[in-house]
């Protein structure tokens, strides 16, 4: 195999170029949604950059190789958990803490703005689960249904710390990232199909019947599993929303009504119609919808199917398993995102607050996606390093 | 040692592993193509399966209709006479954006309350603390006390609309008498100015105020309308009438709104919520014809949703006129004659379980209703005196066993299904059935008469009725034997009668009409009861229509009171152009020949004229026409009542006459019906005959005097003609 040996060589530049793209996409979005002049501000500029402080995180992420990501692995999960910790027990009339749409999600820096620390424990979930996944399978050479178990009770530990913090925030979106991110590593973990078979299916069978019941046995579910009536609000707008316009059922409505009239060709830049709240951040899509139509959705669909098929075969390149185990996480985090976020502006899936990657406006999750994505750019930049000892030993 | 079999295939864990990994991730990224796909395939069907009716759902949400107050509808009686029309009135009106702010509506509200005068006794206590906390809201919040303030937002059971209206209800509770009490005059006059602007609705002018604006008012309030954005000085229609005619209906006033029984009804069709609809009678079933069209208009807006402009779509129109088919001066005549009889009656003896008279006249050919009257004594808890009230819908709504008068639907169904022929002769005599008292006619108690068909109209036969009754059952009459009657009897006498309008909707144009009462499972001693008008009941209109369809031979035809739409007038006296002429409606055709209708005229006429005939007393001497009529008594029990009203149950007597003129060609026919006239089965005053006799006469003298005077044509009904301009003229026809 021919060396890289210039790092202009080993610089991933079809990654490069698929981000510009996703630049021109979000500035162009965030453009055309600011025609209600709800907002004072232009968010354009403040988002190109967002842009700019993710290319110097990339730069800072493929300054380090894997190998030291992996060492220090639970170094990072460790300081992710402990600023949800944090989070968690400052009271909240503290000024670093902030709290938006009922959920304490935000630290609030003076004179540097609000991040929200979920955006980066995804990332650093990733790389603790890699690193245990990893050490595990290098450890037991010798699977056993018992030694797959021991690894899926490792990850479920690993995941329930995050977990529980962040549905606390409340944010039931970003606990359902770490669910999809999980769920994917332990695919491609290597455990047996024996125990995935059961454990997915399971899982998918009581989600669909608790949605079920929430539709059929209300009284059931109150009575029994000490359920609240207004949780199943959400369903009941999701599923019909003209029956229950509710503030999430009168939202579905105006983005299927901005998406669905936007037809093949959409209404062009700043064409719109339908007011949409939040239209710049989380219902960014129906903007996308309805000003370039059912052709220019697509296309941004198609854009992040590309960018997955990009991560995937890099992920099949690189021949290290924990660089492919973060790899499989950061596919399963922006495969997650779009597909929740889409979903839920069509009526697919119900409304959950979570942005859509790379071109919802918003500095944490720009910040948050460029950090999972710094980490396949150093992996793709220091591959080389790993092509002798990546070999087999034997 | 399995394994180690396994990697004798040359295959470490590693590599295995390897490949694996590359296996599973090929499943992760199919499940993700999948999951793309699906985004895709929903979004292709809702932009372009879909597409188009969103697209719709946007525009339809951007066009609204803008009350414009069109006047409604006049209405008219079938001479020209207008008996509901509309003032105009000087109305200073608010409308309101979906983008006006409340400063700038308080702003609005501030610079009228300098202009005009506004009444503060609407305000209520509630309006004041509102108000008081728009004015100083800052305070009014501050009243609260943090720690109340963060128990209301930590109840996360409840939704943000619900802990914000706690919240305000806990401020208005904070505010004192002293606070409200400190408030000026002028500042209540603000208020009051400024509860009804944001009582209107968002793009619909709202009355500020109406009626009582002075020229004065007016004038200043126009001269500043550039100051007052979304004012306007504009004409407001009060609807006034002429009649005290009941049937007329009422609307509803700005104020009342819509009718809540049927806001959705109304919101559905694009009416406003403070519109003016009709909601009894001739003004609620012509609602859409009196109602007019609201100006449609299309808010051009920026991409903020401000309004550019309103550009109409469609221009306002005011409602139709309707020309009624009733005679104002028969209809008042006939009103006086009702009263008068209902008080003389209420006030005599034996009156303890009447109150009412109904009286129904209208034109058998066309079902044109001339006159339509119902009065009712009421007394006056006050003076303890009765007066009469209205009850003009009971003609209609109120059915009561009529009597004889429906002998000829009897005997029509008798040559129907077989139980008489035409002419056939029967004897009248006491009917004795095992286990009942003897049955018999009035006229005759103890002998053996021969009659006809003819002249058991005349003489009202009761055993004639009876024996068509057995022979309809398909049985035979046997002296002391048992009564049987088989059960489809009722069936087909029913289904004869309802061909004459007895016992159905006769499909009269207005709301709420009543059948009547049809037990079912009838004895074979009910069935009796039924063939003289003693089990079913039936409305006066339904008497009506039975008598018209026998007297314009055969024709079974809805009555109705509005003879003709017209487009609006355009002065207010001369009727507009004619809209929508409304054509009889001919609902079925009797089975029976025209000889067999023929006879039941002559027996109609012999009941007038013949000395045995049982309204001779009365119709004998009838001058300058022949009419032809039958009359009816039911006898009854009386459970209209209360249970513990001492009258509940006891025998009482229902009087009825049925009739039409002139004999040869009918012009009108008519019906009344006067429940309950007596609690003494032996002294029965005869209200019917009379106000049948009294209204005839005055039917053909109105006739005389207005071919005489020119005014109407040989028919009373011939009072409008079209001229060549669709204007309209009265017109003298001669004979």
């Amino acid at each position: 195999m021919k060396l890289n040996n210039r790092p202009s060589d080993r610089f991933d530049w079809t990654l490069a170029f698929i981000l510009l793209l996703f630049l021109i996409v979000s500035t162009v979005a965030i453009a055309s949604a600011q025609t209600t002049g709800q907002y004072n501000i232009n968010f354009v500029p403040s988002q190109i950059q967002w842009y700019v402080v993710g290319a110097a995180i990339i730069a800072v992420m493929m300054y380090f190789d894997p190998e030291q990501y992996k060492k220090a692995a639970w170094i990072i999960y460790g300081g992710g958990v402990f600023l949800l910790f944090m989070l968690f027990i400052l009271p909240e009339g503290m000024e670093l803490v902030a709290r938006r749409n009922n959920a304490k999600s935000w630290f609030h820096l003076p004179g540097l703005g609000s991040i929200q620390p979920a955006e980066f424990m995804k990332t650093f979930y990733i790389i603790g689960a890699a690193r245990l996944i990893t050490m595990h399978n290098e450890n037991n050479l010798n699977r056993t249904p018992q030694t797959d178990l021991l690894l899926l009770a490792k990850i479920m530990g690993l995941l329930i710390v995050p977990l529980f913090f962040i549905m606390k925030q409340p944010d039931l979106g970003t606990a359902l990232v770490f669910i999809a991110i999980t769920a994917a590593l332990i695919l491609v973990s290597g455990i047996t199909w024996k125990i995935i078979v059961p454990l997915y299916a399971g899982t998918a069978a009581f989600g669909a019947i608790l949605i079920w019941m929430a539709v059929y046995m209300q009284d059931f579910l109150v009575k029994t599993f000490g359920f609240s009536a207004y949780q199943f609000a959400r369903i009941y707008s999701w599923l019909d929303p003209y029956a229950y316009p509710s503030d999430e059922g009168r939202h579905l409505i105006t983005s299927l009504n901005a998406i669905g009239s936007g037809m093949i060709g959409g209404k062009g830049f700043q064409g719109r119609e339908v007011y949409v709240p939040e239209a710049h951040t989380d219902f960014i899509f129906a903007i996308i919808g309805e000003d370039w139509g059912f052709i220019g959705a697509s296309l941004v669909i198609s854009l992040y199917f590309v960018l997955i098929y990009h991560l995937t075969r890099t992920t099949l390149q690189l021949k290290d398993p924990f660089s492919t185990y973060v790899c499989t996480g950061i596919i399963a985090m922006i495969t997650f995102h779009v597909f929740q976020n889409v979903g839920m502006t069509i009526q697919l899936l119900p409304i959950t607050g979570i942005p859509l990657p790379l071109i919802s406006y918003g500095g944490s999750s720009i910040m948050g996606n460029m950090l999972a994505l710094g980490l396949v750019f150093s992996m793709k930049f220091h591959h080389r390093t790993y092509m002798f000892s990546a070999d087999p030993e034997e | 040692m399995n394994r180690r079999r396994r990697s004798s295939k040359q295959e470490t864990p590693k590599q295995k592993l390897r490949k694996n990994t590359t296996f599973r991730m090929n499943v992760l990224f199919f499940t993700i193509f999948l999951l793309f796909s699906s985004l895709v395939l929903r979004l292709g069907y809702l932009q372009i399966v879909k597409g188009e009716d969103y697209k719709r759902v946007i525009e339809r949400t951007e066009e609204i209709s803008v009350n414009t107050s069109v006047p409604r509808g006049r209405i008219y009686d079938r001479t020209g006479q207008i008996l509901v029309g509309n003032e105009p009135k000087r109305a200073i009106t608010y409308t309101k954006k979906q983008s006006t702010k409340t400063d700038e509506m308080l702003e609005v509200a501030r610079g009228l309350s300098a202009l005009i005068e506004k009444d503060p006794e609407d305000v209520t206590q509630r309006d004041k603390k509102d108000f008081w906390i728009l004015l100083n809201k800052d305070e009014a919040y501050d009243r609260v006390s943090d720690k109340e303030k963060k128990a209301i937002n930590s109840d996360e059971t409840k939704s943000k609309t619900e802990r914000q209206r706690e919240l305000d209800s806990l401020v208005r509770d904070k505010i004192t008498e002293a606070d409200l009490e400190a408030m000026s005059p002028e500042e209540v006059e603000v208020l009051a100015i400024y509860r009804e602007m944001t009582s209107g609705y968002n793009y619909s002018p709202q009355i500020i105020k109406s009626g009582d604006v002075t020229p004065e008012e007016y004038a200043r309030v126009s001269e500043r309308l550039h100051e007052l954005p979304g004012v306007n000085t504009t004409t407001d229609w009060e609807r006034v009438r002429n009649s005290e005619l009941a049937i007329l209906g009422q609307t509803t006033t700005p104020k009342e709104g819509l009718p809540g029984d049927d806001l959705q009804y109304y919101l559905a069709r694009g009416y406003s919520r403070n519109d003016r609809v009709g909601k009894s009678f001739i003004e609620k079933q012509y609602e859409s014809v009196l109602q007019g069209q609201k100006t449609i208009a299309k808010n051009i807006t920026d991409k903020a949703g401000n309004v550019l402009e309103t550009v109409p779509v469609q221009e306002g129109q005011p409602g139709k006129d309707l020309v009624l088919s009733i005679d104002s001066e028969l209809q008042k005549k006939a009103e006086e004659v009702v009263s008068r009889h209902v008080l003389s009656i209420k006030n005599g003896r034996n009156s303890q379980m009447f109150d009412r008279i109904f009286f129904v006249m209208m034109d058998p050919n066309n079902g044109e209703i001339l006159s339509m009257v119902g009065k009712q004594a009421i007394r006056n808890k006050e003076t303890g005196k009765y007066e009469v009230y209205d009850r003009t819908f009971g003609t209609y709504q109120d059915a009561y066993e009529a009597g004889s008068t429906i002998k000829m639907a009897t005997i029509l169904a008798g040559y129907q299904h077989g139980g008489a022929t035409v002419g056939q002769t029967m004897i009248d005599a006491p009917m004795h059935f095992r286990g009942t008292p003897p049955k018999r006619s009035l006229f005759n108690w103890y002998n053996s008469i021969p009659v006809n068909d003819i002249t058991a109209i005349t003489r009202s036969s009761n055993v004639y009725m009876w024996k068509i009754a057995i022979g309809i059952g398909g049985g035979s009459y046997v002296p002391n034997g048992p009564l049987s009657i088989d059960s489809q009897a009722i069936d087909r006498f029913r289904h004869s009668f309802a061909s004459f309008g007895l016992g159905v909707e006769t499909g009269i144009d207005l709301p709420d009409e009543a059948a009547g009462q049809h037990p079912s499972n009838p004895s074979s001693s009910n069935v009796l009861d039924f063939a003289i008008g003693q089990y079913d009941t039936y409305t006066t209109m339904q008497l009506a229509q039975y008598v018209s369809t026998i007297a314009n031979g055969g024709y079974r035809v809805a009555p109705r009171v509005v003879k003709e739409i017209r487009e609006p007038s355009p002065d207010g006296k001369k009727l507009g152009p004619i809209a929508t002429e409304l054509p009889a409606k001919y609902l079925n055709r009797v089975s029976n020949s025209d000889n067999q209708i023929e006879r039941m005229k002559q027996g109609m006429y012999t009941v007038y004229y013949d000395r045995r005939g049982t309204a001779y007393s009365t119709f004998s001497d009838t001058e300058g026409y022949k009419a032809a009529g039958k009359t009816g008594t039911a006898e009854r029990r009386y459970y209209e009542a209360d249970r513990k009203d001492p009258w509940f149950g006891k025998p009482t007597v229902n009087v009825s006459h049925v009739g039409f003129a002139p004999y040869e060609d009918p012009e009108i026919a008519y019906a009344v019906l006067a429940p309950n006239v007596s609690s003494n089965t032996n002294s029965i005053p005869h209200p019917n005959n009379e106000i049948a006799r009294e209204m005839t006469d005055f039917y053909f003298e109105l006739k005389e005097q207005r071919i005489k005077s020119g005014e109407a044509g040989a028919n009373i009904e011939g009072a409008l003609k079209e001229s060549e301009d669709g204007t309209v003229i009265r017109e003298g026809e001669g004979e």
